[in-house]
This record gives C-alpha cells, structure tokens and sequence, in this order.
C-alpha cells in the first residue's frame, strides 16, 4: 500500500489544492443529486397529478352513451394481465343539479365505494364528512360545494331527463386536485345510474384500470385491443402526449446539464491531478531511481484520484441533500411547489459516475509518469 | 576476475539517431566485492552516462554490463527496477530527500518500496543506519528541517537500508562544504569496511579520487586509466 501512503502524503502536502479540488467534485456532484432529484420528482409530481387519481386505460363501448359489457371472459383476462393494480367497473350518468335558480350540469361517477377508492382515493381526499356512497348518498367537489354553499347533510335534487327527480344526501366534501373535477365530477353508488340508464348487471359506462407502472400502459393496451374487438380501449399514454412529450423534453435538458457537469468536474480533477504530477516530477524520479516500478508511480495517481474522488462525492452526496432538503423547507413554507424525494438510484450512478470519473482524470498523470526519465530528475537537480 | 560484481564489456552508449553524438566507447572493466572506486574525468568526458548504465537507469547502446552475474539487457524495465532496489544505493549530488516524508521514512523508502514488513528487525536496521549516520534524535524530523550536511548524510542512509551490494555516488558532496565533505568520504570508508560495501564515486575532485583504493579514468567516453592507489589508506587515514 506504499503508493496509497504517498498518494496521501502528496495530497496532505498541498491541503488548499486538495480541498480545492474536492469542493470542486463535492460541487458537481451536489448539483447532480439534486438536479436528478429534482426532475424526477417534478415528473413523478406531474405525472401523479396528472393520471395518479384517474385510469391507465379504460375499457368502453366505441359510441358514447352505449355500455360495454362486463363479461367473464375480460374480467379473467383483467384480473389475470401482469402489472394491473386496479379494475373499477363504473356507470357515469349525466344529470343536472337544480338549486331553484341555477341549473348545473354534473358527471355522476358511480360504482362500489371501495373499488372507486382504489382509483379515485376518495377516502384521502374528502375534506368534510365521509364518503361511503350507500344508496341515496352523493360525495361532491369542493368547488361545487363552495359555490352553492353545500354542506354535508344537505340534499340535493338531481335530474337525469330520463325520470323523475331524485333527491340525494351529501355525505362528503372531496378536492380531487383540479377546479373542473370539483365543480362538475360527483360521486354515486351503483345502483342509482345503473336504474336511471338501464343497464344489465354485467353492462357499464367503462371499465377503469390503474397500472403499478403507468409507463406500461401501451403495450397492455394494444394486447387488449386485439382480445377485445368492438370495445374501445383508451391508453392515457395516448390521450396525453403533449405532457409526455414535455417530460421527455425535461429529462433531455436535465441529462445535458448533467453531462456538462461531469464534464466540468472531471476537466477539474484531470488539471489538477496533471499540475500534481508536474509538482511532484522530482519525487516520482527518485522513487524510481530508488527502484519503484511504473505501475506503482502510476498507482499513487490513481489514489489520489481515489482519494479526492470518494471523499469529494460522499461530500457532493450530503451537499444535495442539504440542497434538497432546503428546498422542501423553502416551498413548504411558502405553500408552493413540491416535495424532493432524493432518487437512491439515481444518486447511486452519481457516485459511481463520480469515481469513475476521477479515476478516468488519473489517466494522462499516470501515462506521464510512466514515460518519465529520472535520470532528468536526477541530472536537473 | 571470475566472481566480479561489476563486469562491464566493450559497454558504449550512443544518444539520438538523426544526430548521433557517441557518449561511451568501448568501456571494459569488473570491479569485485569490496572495493572502493573512484571514477573521474572532465565534464562531458562520460562519467555521469556510465554511472547511469551502471545503475541501470540506461540501457547501453553497445557490449554488456553483468552486476551480480545477471546481464542488463536480459531485464525488462520492471525486472531493473526490481535488481535497482535490491542491489543498488544511490548518492546524489543533490539530497533528493522526499520533503512529504520524515527522515526516518526517507531511510525506509527503498525497503518499502521492495515490499517487505517494517518490524523488529527494520526498525533496529533503520536505528543502526541513524546511529552511524550521526543522526540519532532526527527520525521524526520533516527531511526538509534538517542542514544541508544532514539532508546528505539521510540520502547516504537511504541508499544503505537495504544494505545494497553497490553503493554508486554522482558527486555526493558538490554541494557540501570541506567539513561535510570529509565527514562524507570518512563515512563512506566506515561503511565500506565494516559493512563490505562497494562504493563506485563519481568525481572531477583529483584530492577526493586520491582517497578511494581504485582510479577509472574517462576521457571523450573512453576508459584510459584504471589503477590502485597505493596510498589511498595512508590518506584517508
């Protein structure tokens, strides 16, 4: 381990440049952990905004009104395809909501309470009362409620056109996270649309279904739509371009400035550790006058690198996750943004892009060294 | 001489290829176990290149040089390196001492560099070599705290830790004064008598090539005189 001692004794000879230098990784890699952190959970906020509380794919009749059907056959082939976590059979009916002066247009959603919670969490999202959705009980959106001052235990009188009015009681107050859905979306049991549409017991509006990885949802789809000819299935992936359009485009700035910054730092430690080499020629002479091979001088080198690259990475690591842990502090306190969650994968290819790195900076010093003469350094004094 | 542990045979060394300049020319000596040889000649005259051969830190251009019974030509760069540390010690001009090490280390560098355990023994070794040296008290001293007479006689140390077969000097006392470069000399001649080590000096200093036992003359790169000095002892004595 003699090269490691000298590689110490080297960097702890010349303690600014070394602590310049591992600032300068520690820096780059910070920036790394948090950027990465940063864009993932940006994506991963969107993106659950987004689809997080409604379907992957959904399963309809191809004209709008009709019901596709429920069959045995699709409720095995559901149940049975890799990656489903959620199958939410629902009937939505369309009714209008009379207070006496305003008439409002609402999208009923109805199915089991726990079924529709898989999908729609309504649990989680109710801010007032509960959401049990029994017969005769309606669970509506914030902004619905706020606007016609609706409260839990109030009734309201719904007119679907094709019958007589139906009164239903407010259970629950729920934020579905968008003003649209809250002020338009309301949610049933099954049996109320199912009487006023007249379905089957196997016939519904859709059948909704939720992926444990939402980026898997195009090939499931076209399998289903070759299982299931005359029924529409809809892929989010589909329906959603632009934003994953947008994603990727994000992921694609994130990867370049990243890239920039490994750049930056490995031309960082490569001068430095070239300036090492040049500071140190007399002493790599002599030790191989004194009969130390190439492959050891070289080896001082690359710990160096070792030692600057780890040291300066395990610094980086915490330095991004003061850097992220700062920031969730700053936006929670303001109200606005998101919460990080530092990547463990991500910040694990950071170290390993990190030493590497270095250990890739040591290449030009330790190729001098090998070509050096020490009669030079001897001769030269 | 049959059991030499220097042999040198028609030994030449040409540099460059475009521009030929011709540094030593058919060089032929051996020098045994024990000796104490000075090697002179005016600048340029190739005393510093066939030290270099010698140390194997050169390969030569022409003939063959034996140290020990192994030829030079037959090693790799590594494989000299190797025969460099175990049987070689070098005396600069110039100290040489790394300056990010204590003077104890600088004195182990070589064992360490062979790769073999610091213990007891070592320790004792390095002990004995700062008690010769006039340097007890020094070890965990930074090698750059130390007199320009010291810095040298740390260098000596270190070229003696591995208690080489060889000890080759390129003007070890250039830059010291007359004290320190007696001092140098007397302490050669000690460790030359009483550990058996060959000294091979390197000097242009006629008084101080009158001190060794042996005299290799160069001239243009050419051995032109190789004689004993009878009155070496009486001298140095």
């Amino acid at each position: 381990m003699l090269p490691l001692k000298i590689a110490w004794r080297f960097l702890r000879k010349s303690p600014a440049q070394t602590l310049l230098i591992i600032a300068g990784i520690a820096v780059g890699i910070a920036v790394q952990v948090f950027i990465g952190s940063l864009i993932t959970s940006l994506q991963g906020s969107l993106v659950e905004k987004t689809i997080g509380s409604s379907p992957h794919i959904t399963l309809a009749d191809p004209t709008d009104g009709q019901p596709v059907v429920y069959s045995a056959f699709m409720q095995r082939v559901l149940a049975g395809t890799k990656g489903v976590s959620a199958i939410v059979p629902v009937r939505e009916l369309n009714v209008l909501y009379s207070n006496g002066t305003d008439k409002v247009p609402l999208t009923l959603t109805g199915g089991e309470a726990g079924k529709l919670n898989l999908i729609y969490r309504l649990s989680q999202r109710t801010v007032e009362g509960v959401s049990t959705l029994k017969q005769g009980e309606i669970v509506i959106g914030t902004d619905l409620a706020k606007k016609y001052l609706l409260i839990p235990g109030d009734k309201m009188l719904l007119n679907s056109g094709s019958g007589a009015p139906v009164s239903l009681l407010i259970t629950g107050i729920v934020d579905l996270g968008s003003s649209a859905a809250n002020l338009r979306t309301a949610f049933v049991g099954p049996d109320l649309p199912r009487a006023q549409l007249g379905f089957r017991a196997d016939q519904y509006s859709a059948i909704q279904v939720q992926l444990t990885d939402p980026f898997g949802s195009t090939p499931i789809a076209t399998a289903w739509r070759g299982q299931f000819p005359g029924v529409k299935v809809s892929d989010w992936q589909v329906d959603n371009k632009d934003l994953l359009q947008a994603l990727s485009s994000q992921s694609l700035s994130s990867y370049m400035i990243q890239v920039f910054v490994l750049v930056a730092v490995a031309l960082g430690i490569a001068s430095t550790l070239a300036i090492s080499a040049v500071q140190k020629v007399k002493q790599i002479g002599i030790l191989k006058a004194l009969g130390m091979a190439d492959g050891d001088t070289g080896a001082i080198f690359v710990w160096q690198s070792v030692i600057m690259g780890v040291s300066g990475t395990a610094l980086g690591v915490l330095t991004g996750f003061g850097l992220i842990a700062g920031f969730t502090f700053g936006t929670a306190k303001s109200g606005a943004g998101f919460p990080i969650t530092p990547q463990p994968g991500f910040i694990a290819i950071s170290v390993a892009v990190g030493i590497l790195v270095a250990l890739l900076s040591a290449i030009i010093p330790t190729r001098n060294t090998a070509r050096l003469d020490p009669i030079e350094v001897i001769q030269n004094g | 001489m049959a059991d030499a542990l220097v042999a040198a045979a028609g030994l030449g060394k040409v540099y460059g290829t475009d521009i030929a300049t011709r540094a030593l020319e058919e060089v032929s000596f051996e020098i045994g176990a024990g000796e104490f040889v000075a090697i002179v000649g005016r600048s340029g005259s190739g005393k510093s290149t066939l030290l270099n051969l010698l140390g194997l830190l050169d390969t030569p251009s022409e003939g063959t040089l034996h140290l020990r019974g192994t030829e030079s030509n037959s090693l790799d760069k590594r494989g000299r390196a190797k025969l460099r540390n175990e049987l070689l010690g070098f005396v600069f001009q110039y100290h040489h001492l790394l300056p990010e090490f204590s003077v104890r280390e600088n004195i182990l560098m070589p064992y360490l560099i062979s790769g073999g355990p610091v213990d007891e023994a070592i320790g004792a070794r390095v002990d004995e070599t700062l008690r010769v040296l006039g340097l007890d008290g020094l070890g965990a001293k930074n090698a750059n705290d130390l007199s320009g007479g010291q810095k040298q006689r740390v260098a000596i140390g270190r070229a003696l830790m591995n208690r080489p077969a060889i000890v080759l000097a390129d003007e070890p006392t250039g830059n010291l004064d007359t004290e320190n470069t007696e001092a140098v000399y007397s302490l050669f001649r000690t460790i030359n008598e009483e550990w058996g080590t060959t000294f091979l000096i390197v000097t242009h200093d006629q008084d101080i090539a009158s001190m060794t036992d042996r005299i290799l003359e160069l001239r243009d790169g050419k051995l032109v005189q190789d004689v004993r000095n009878a009155y070496a002892g009486a001298i140095t004595r």
